[in-house]
């Protein structure tokens, strides 16, 4: 990795917890995901594709990942960031990829809390402008003086890790031998199911449980990947959805 | 007072500009100076900037006291909050008017508003919609699709910005009660029911598709053939049937409390100890 390429990285990690390009929350559901940022990360490292692959992967951890009334328990876009940048510079495989990446993901979240930690002490700045009547000058509490902050706190520690990660990575990967990678693999595919889990706690209720094992059985016995599964499910859920309506009219009471 | 009245009868002391303006800067900046005392409170001052800087023109200040009572304290979802823009910028238009409206009547209309739209829109965005375009939008990309990313970013900004802008509108023209209403509708209910269905399905096939877990256990027979578990039992019954007893596995352990990064670290074990004795 050249020295250009790690400060991209790092100024993709800065970007994804800042409010641009997309904007607030639109940041965080967009370049914050893994499978966009490992897409970035793979431009930046001339292989568009396997970053996508790779990031996605990651991604694979994080879907049912609600962070609710400011707690954030996990950093997902040092884990898509950093874990595609490393899997792609090592050679490693996606699965060891999304092992080495969740650990990242669990440290990132120190960010999330310093941030909202250290933010405190511009507040009397904002109240001194309020007390001066000075909206014009409010861009300089709210965007300048955080996002500064943000920076340093999010770049340096990336900038770091991708450069010295990446120049090593691959030493390191070799020195592991055969069984650690083994290992890490076996582990990276059994991960996406603490994400659905996560996610199964949020939707696997009442009377759409048994659609959960009509998906699974129809995809493991047939084979059906997820794009069909999801066209045919969205006409069964409607045909559903309508048949209720009729049911609970007739029945209702 | 002539002029206030001819302002008046016109009915608008704020410029179209101004709603959108403060609105992009509450799409954009609500989160920019997040912190654990105010939490969104000086993201809510800054979208209201443009108001304040329309309305309290040439009156210091009436300036001061819409700044200071929009650094209090605010927290809610990012799209949905739009409607408390609208609704506040509304609010400060009538007060400019005339309307008897104190620091009370902004403060509680505010906190009364941020828990029911959060509450909606928080599993709404992050339990709904972006786990449903994901998971529809991951199955490419994991097959190296790059215009998946691209088109999952594109879908969620469109809908996003669309819900925001139309909240915006039905906060500032039509107020509390209706966007109440709205959040306690059977309209969204239904969607959310529907939502969840076509959730659990694609999440069933996510874990046939993408959970890998298989045995390399062999029991060796009689006349030297070997039995290999995975292979000749298990993916003749059912081929994903470990992924799916795991899955079902972490979500049961999640759901008695144990904490995800406890989850994890089980299943690094599991991974070691599986990977070390030939199990896995």
């Amino acid at each position: 990795m050249t020295v250009l390429q790690a400060i991209l990285i790092a100024f993709v990690y800065y970007l994804a917890n800042s409010p641009w390009p997309f904007g607030g929350l639109g940041n965080y559901a967009i370049l914050y995901r893994p499978m966009v940022c490992g897409l970035v990360v793979g431009i930046i490292l001339g292989d568009p594709v396997q970053g996508t692959i790779i990031g996605a992967t990651i991604n694979l951890m994080y879907i049912g990942f609600i962070s609710a009334g400011g707690s954030m328990p996990a950093d997902m876009s040092l884990a898509g960031i950093l874990g595609t940048a490393l899997a792609i510079t090592g050679g490693i495989e996606t699965e060891a990829a999304l092992a080495i990446a969740v650990p990242l993901g669990l440290l990132g979240a120190i960010v999330w809390v310093g941030r909202l930690t250290l933010d405190t002490a511009f507040v009397p700045l904002a109240e001194k402008y309020a007390d001066e009547g000075k909206p014009e000058k409010v861009w300089i509490v709210n965007i300048l003086l955080p996002q500064l902050l943000l920076f340093v706190m999010t770049f340096i520690p990336c900038f770091l890790a991708a450069y010295f990660g990446g120049a090593y990575i691959q030493d390191a990967i070799n020195a592991l031998g055969g069984t650690v990678l083994r290992i890490l693999g076996i582990i990276g595919g059994m991960l996406p199911a603490v994400g659905i889990g996560m996610t199964l706690l949020a939707i696997f209720k009442g009377e759409a449980r048994i659609f959960f094992f009509l998906g699974f059985l129809l995809a493991t016995y047939f084979g059906i990947s997820i794009l069909p599964l999801s066209l045919i499910f969205l006409c069964i859920t409607v045909i559903y959805m309508q048949l209720k309506g009729k049911v609970g009219g007739s029945y209702s009471g | 007072m002539d002029n206030k009245d001819k302002v008046q009868k016109e009915g608008t002391l704020l410029k179209k500009k101004d709603l959108r303006s403060a609105w992009l800067k509450w799409m954009y900046y609500f989160q920019s100076c997040y912190n654990y005392e105010r939490m969104q409170g000086i993201g809510f001052l800054h979208a209201m900037t443009p108001i304040i800087k329309r309305l309290y023109k040439d009156d210091p200040e009436g300036r001061k006291e819409a700044m200071k009572r929009h650094t209090q304290f605010f927290n809610t979802e990012n799209a949905l909050g739009s409607a408390v823009i609208g609704l506040t910028a509304a609010m400060e238009e009538q007060k400019k008017k005339g309307a008897d409206l104190d620091n009370n009547a902004f403060s509680s209309i505010k906190t009364g508003l941020m828990g029911p739209l959060a509450g909606v829109g928080d599993p709404l965005w992050q339990g709904v919609v972006i786990p449903l375009l994901l998971v529809f939008f991951l199955g490419l990309a994991i097959e190296g699709n790059v215009i998946a990313p691209i088109l999952y970013s594109a879908i969620f900004y469109v809908l996003y910005y669309g819900v925001g802008y139309w909240l915006l509108n039905l906060g500032y023209y039509k107020g509390s009660e209706t966007i109440l209403d709205l959040m306690e509708s059977g309209a969204i209910n239904k969607v959310i029911t529907g939502a969840g269905i076509l959730g659990n399905a694609v999440i069933g096939g996510l874990v046939a598709n993408y959970v890998s877990l298989s045995t390399a256990i062999q029991i060796k027979q009689a006349e030297g053939q070997v039995f290999v578990l995975q292979t000749e039992l298990f993916d003749k019954i059912m081929p994903g049937v470990l992924p799916l007893a795991l899955t079902l596995l972490c979500y049961w352990l999640l759901k008695k409390g144990v904490s995800s990064l406890k989850v994890i670290l089980v299943i690094v074990a599991v991974g070691i100890i599986g990977g070390l004795t030939g199990i896995l």
